[in-house]
């Protein structure tokens, strides 16, 4: 793998992250919840090499 | 709080069980391993790692099948799936695979030459996952690939492709596009090492023909044809003869462009002495203005919209009622690449590459695709491979 797929790797987990985080702080809307977590979708599936 | 606790807890799951719905059947695909069966024509199995050492333990290493004749003569390099979503070439390749005798040459053949697209996936085009052929003994499932290599392979894409080594600007994605990366280099990006890789092979093994199997649509115009550069023409012209005059199908000949740069057809012969051939046949599962894109329709090639199209002329082939099967497909490329190697031997004794065993359009026509390939269960031990 080459450095700069390592920091493609990095860049996805460090914005699941912040998804992940904006998830958790949520307070009022549900609709928010449910984009961030569509959002997610992709970044997992990428983090976890399928797709 | 906890009402909260609770909503997060449940969309989370629901995320989870998104993620596994939709996940799971891409990482079965991904990790689905089509068996080959090794016909008594096979006399090495190699890897295309040992020609470009920067693809050793990667996705995109490949496997080489080497049917070597008793006598010495020509060599041919046959290569399918350079475009994985056109499987008709691999199909074909593993028919030689199965059934080639080489009396006289060397044969070469790689079925999945861009190893990583075949487990790459076209979902968004509502492309099947699968697709089985019928055979005797039940049905052969494949994987049904994707044009280009899969991202997790290669990955991220550059803004717009630079070719090596004429720096000709090319789309972004054909970075990942086995047919656009020739004739590679050892540490490019890893579609560069597999076409670098395929290089060596024809460089060192001193191989005279080098046949890249694809499909094309029946809307575009290269199409149901033989792509050759001008060293090839003649062979090409003859084949395309004789295949029209003794078994009735058309496949003319259309000049590789000599400022187009990237493709197996232009690069092998300007890179190496062998002579390069690019066959096409009509997939007109490719089109775009079709019905659902079903393993029916992709076995049958039978459409209503593109039965309309070729009413007003719009298609760049015949296409009636029958539309355009994969046995007339897969036929097609037996009797071409065959009759290529007929017409290069008569013109060169000394190289000529004689092969048996492997059979012609109409043979194919009667008796089906998948009536070639040999029950995986039943074959000798030690004589397959999963790829």
């Amino acid at each position: 793998m080459s450095l700069v797929t390592i920091a493609y790797y990095v860049l996805t987990a460090f914005l699941l992250g912040l998804v992940i985080w904006n998830f958790v702080r949520e307070k009022v809307s549900r609709d928010r919840l449910v984009l961030y977590l569509l959002v997610m979708v992709p970044l997992i599936l990428r983090l976890l090499r399928v797709k | 709080m906890r009402r909260e606790a609770t909503v997060k807890a449940s969309l989370a799951a629901a995320l989870a069980g998104l993620v596994l719905w939709g996940g799971l059947p891409l990482y079965r695909h991904r990790h689905f391993g089509v068996p080959v069966v090794k016909g008594p024509g096979v006399t090495a199995v190699l890897k295309l790692s040992e020609f470009s050492k920067g693809l050793e333990g990667t996705a995109a290493d490949t496997t080489v099948f080497v049917l070597q004749g008793k006598e010495p003569g020509g060599r041919a390099l046959v290569m399918g799936n350079t475009h994985a979503s056109e499987p008709e070439g691999m199909l074909t390749a593993l028919i030689f695979i199965e059934h080639a005798v080489v009396e006289k040459g060397t044969l070469y053949v790689i079925p999945f030459f861009n190893a990583s697209a075949g487990r790459n996936t076209r979902p968004g085009d509502g492309y099947p996952l699968y697709f089985d052929v019928p055979t005797e003994w039940g049905s052969k499932r494949f994987r049904f690939g994707n044009r280009d290599a899969s991202p997790l392979d290669q990955w991220p894409d550059p803004d717009v492709t630079v070719h090596y080594p004429t720096k000709q600007l090319l789309s972004y994605i054909d970075a990942r596009n086995t047919n656009r990366t020739w004739p590679g280099r050892p540490g490019g990006l890893p579609m560069e090492r597999v076409t670098f890789g395929a290089m060596e092979l024809i460089r060192r093994e001193k191989v005279d023909l080098a046949i890249d199997i694809h499909g094309a649509e029946t809307m575009f115009p290269v199409t149901n044809c033989i792509v050759a550069p001008e060293k090839s023409v003649r062979v090409a012209t003859m084949a395309a003869l004789t295949v029209k005059a003794a078994e009735g199908f058309e496949s003319h000949v259309e000049p590789s462009p000599p400022r187009f740069h990237g493709l197996s057809h232009r690069e092998i012969g300007d890179h190496s002495d062998a002579l390069p051939f690019l066959l096409e046949a009509p997939i007109p599962f490719l089109d775009q203005p079709t019905g659902p894109k079903t393993v029916e329709f992709f076995l049958d090639g039978k459409d209503p919209f593109l039965l309309s199209l070729s009413k007003k002329k719009k298609l760049f082939v015949p296409y009636d009622e029958t539309g355009w099967s994969l046995e007339k497909r897969v036929g097609q490329h037996c009797s071409t690449t065959l009759e290529i190697f007929r017409q290069f031997s008569r013109r060169n004794a000394d190289r000529a590459l004689v092969v048996k065993g492997v059979p012609r359009y109409a043979e194919i026509l009667e008796n089906g695709v998948g009536h070639y390939y040999a029950d995986p269960s039943k074959a000798a031990p030690g004589t397959v491979l999963r790829h």
